[in-house]
């Protein structure tokens, strides 16, 4: 069994009055692909920006390799974990390479230039995502979807043996879908990355994920296999909706099929 | 040499251009030839070549230079505050900066007995350093500084800042301050030797920061949170580059009053030029803003018979326009 890479022990955050997290405990090993599923507003998001340190719980601990995020510096963090937030930048015409290109900030000194490694690992990540046609075309010029490829294509830039990914499939089309988790897939099979995917992909989630964390009410309801938390009672808790699960009869993975209001 | 390469290079050379042309502009006719022999120092002592030779050296030049550090200046300071709110329409103006150094640099001129030339950019560079804290403190919160609280505590401070600068002229004993209103609607005509002297270490210590800012401002470009998670440490390289936005907004200023749009409008034709790219965007803006300016100034002089008009209504009567066609050649994206 590999190690623990990290783990939250009864998380709490609250915005304001309202209370987010009431008691999350998980823990994510290395090498390891977690699907984070539950839905809007639960604090799936909250939860990512306090393993990435952005954000402080007000009680309960989290761990990165044995330490608190807020111990590490901002450098050290960023080359052991990547992040692909909800928010896209457009405001400025900047080229999809140059965008991209910003995940090798970490490896470089504050004011040099780039290395034959930052170079390939550039090329590596547009070639992963699929954006080499259009890597000298400006942000603001492609489509939502396609600066979805471009977030996800300058975490992998960025070399961490981490991955947080905060709903990066919410504008892609199925195909790019399915080569967004092929890509992930790769990655971990390729180089140990470990990845945490914030999703509401449920089916797709259950054919690419090794492991399920449901949230619901600020508490994780459910985690383990596809198979045990992705079920009609658990979905029915979580989100409210009724569903059918059954198994695909080409791959044997679980599938969620939604049933429709009587 | 890459193509941002070769704009800069050009940048470099219409800003030398320019200032060519303002030394060759003006209500005394002065020759290409008696220019060319002014800046080489051919003129012989005694001949109307060395009347001529004074006008260029001693009036053009410095009002040429200074043309080029103030506009230069007003556009890397605009640069860096549009990084750092990730907002198009930021500026030294839109912030109430550039109004606390006009606060700063009155209040010199009002309180410090005889001529307080020396003093006066000081106390703009801390009336420019006070707002922008002032904004930054009212902005902050627990969870950090956000953009938005940022820009809207910097048209509070502003608007507060620009009563008091009204209040100021209009209370102030008759000819305590000769020029003020000329003044705040932006002049060059302050351009000494010494001035440009004075000015000139702020503006090239200013914008060497800025420059060497240039990938913490690259990131600032993605949000403060992806900003954070991609290594940066984010609140320092703030805290810098808006101090160091604030002095050179305030150190031009104190010399040469309130000149709009340049800050706002520069950033955005040479992004257009050479991308959002910090390493060349600071650079070619301090060029294209200094050149500018400089063309400005040449049509501040030269288009009214009865005299000079103020360089700030030139800028903003072309700048307006510019400012349009900008963001129709980009499709609404500048």
């Amino acid at each position: 069994m590999s190690a623990a890479l990290f783990s939250a022990r009864g998380i709490r955050f609250r915005y304001r009055e309202r209370e987010v997290l009431a008691g999350v405990d998980m823990e994510m090993r290395e090498g390891e692909m977690v699907v984070l599923l539950g839905p809007n507003g639960v604090g799936k998001s909250t939860l990512l920006k306090i393993f990435s340190g952005l954000l402080s719980p007000y009680s309960g601990e989290v761990s990165l390799l044995g330490r608190p995020p807020a111990s590490y510096g901002r450098r050290e963090m960023a080359r052991l974990m990547s992040v692909v937030g909800q928010d896209l930048p457009v405001d400025f015409p900047m080229a999809v390479e140059e965008y991209v290109a910003l995940g090798r900030f970490p490896h470089q000194g504050f004011f040099g230039g780039r290395t034959a490694e930052d170079l390939a690992q550039l090329e590596r990540a547009l070639a992963m995502t699929g954006l080499l046609e259009m890597r000298r075309r400006g942000l603001g010029e492609i489509s939502a979807g396609e600066r979805q490829r471009a977030a996800v294509a300058r975490a992998i830039c960025q070399g961490a043996k981490v991955m947080l990914l905060d709903e990066p499939t919410a504008f892609l089309d199925i195909y790019h879908r399915v080569a967004f988790y092929e890509v992930v897939t790769r990655l971990k099979e390729e180089c140990g990355v470990s990845a945490l995917v914030a999703s509401h992909d449920l089916s797709l989630c259950a054919e690419y994920g090794e492991r399920i964390v449901l949230l619901s009410a600020g508490r994780v309801m459910a985690s383990g296999r596809p198979e045990e938390v992705l079920t009609p009672g658990n979905v029915r808790k979580a989100y409210g909706v009724e569903v059918a699960c059954d198994r695909n009869p080409a791959t044997g993975a679980v599938r969620v099929s939604t049933l429709r209001r009587k | 040499m890459s193509r941002p390469g070769a704009v800069i290079a050009a940048l470099g050379a219409a800003a030398l251009a320019a200032i060519f042309l303002s030394l060759s502009t003006g209500p005394a006719s002065v020759s290409v030839g008696q220019v060319l022999d002014a800046l080489s120092g051919r003129t012989a002592a005694g001949t109307p070549a060395e009347t001529a030779e004074r006008i260029v050296l001693s009036l053009r030049l410095p009002r040429a230079l200074l043309g080029c550090l103030v506009g230069g200046a007003l556009s890397s300071s605009g640069v860096a505050f549009q990084a750092l709110l990730r907002n198009p329409l930021a500026d030294p103006y839109i912030l109430g900066v550039s109004a606390g150094a006009a606060v700063g640099a009155l209040c010199a001129a009002l309180l410090l007995p005889g001529d307080a030339f020396l003093p006066l950019p000081l106390c703009a560079f801390l009336g420019a350093a006070l707002a922008a804290s002032a904004v930054f403190l009212l902005a902050r919160r627990r969870s950090g500084v956000s953009r938005e609280r940022l820009i809207l505590m910097g048209v509070i401070v502003g608007a507060f800042l620009n009563a008091l600068i009204m209040l100021m002229v209009a209370l102030a004993p008759p000819g305590r301050i000769p020029g003020a209103v000329y003044w705040l609607m932006g002049d060059l005509g302050l351009g000494t030797p010494r001035r440009v002297g004075i000015l000139l270490p702020y503006v090239a210590a200013g914008t060497a920061v800025l420059f060497l800012l240039s990938r913490g401002l690259d990131l600032m470009l993605l949000g403060d949170d992806a900003a954070f998670q991609a290594g940066l440490p984010v609140e320092k390289v703030k805290a810098a580059a808006y101090v160091t936005a604030s002095l050179l907004a305030g150190s031009v200023v104190a010399v040469s009053g309130l000149i709009g749009f340049v800050g706002l409008i520069v950033p955005h034709g040479a992004r257009v030029l050479v991308g959002a790219g910090h390493r060349r965007l600071v650079p070619a803006a301090f060029l294209m803003g200094g050149t500018f300016l400089i063309l400005a100034d040449i049509a501040a002089r030269t288009v009214s018979p009865s005299g000079e008009l103020p360089v700030g209504a030139v800028t903003a009567l072309s700048g307006a326009p510019f400012f349009l066609y900008l963001l129709r050649r980009n499709g609404g994206a500048a």
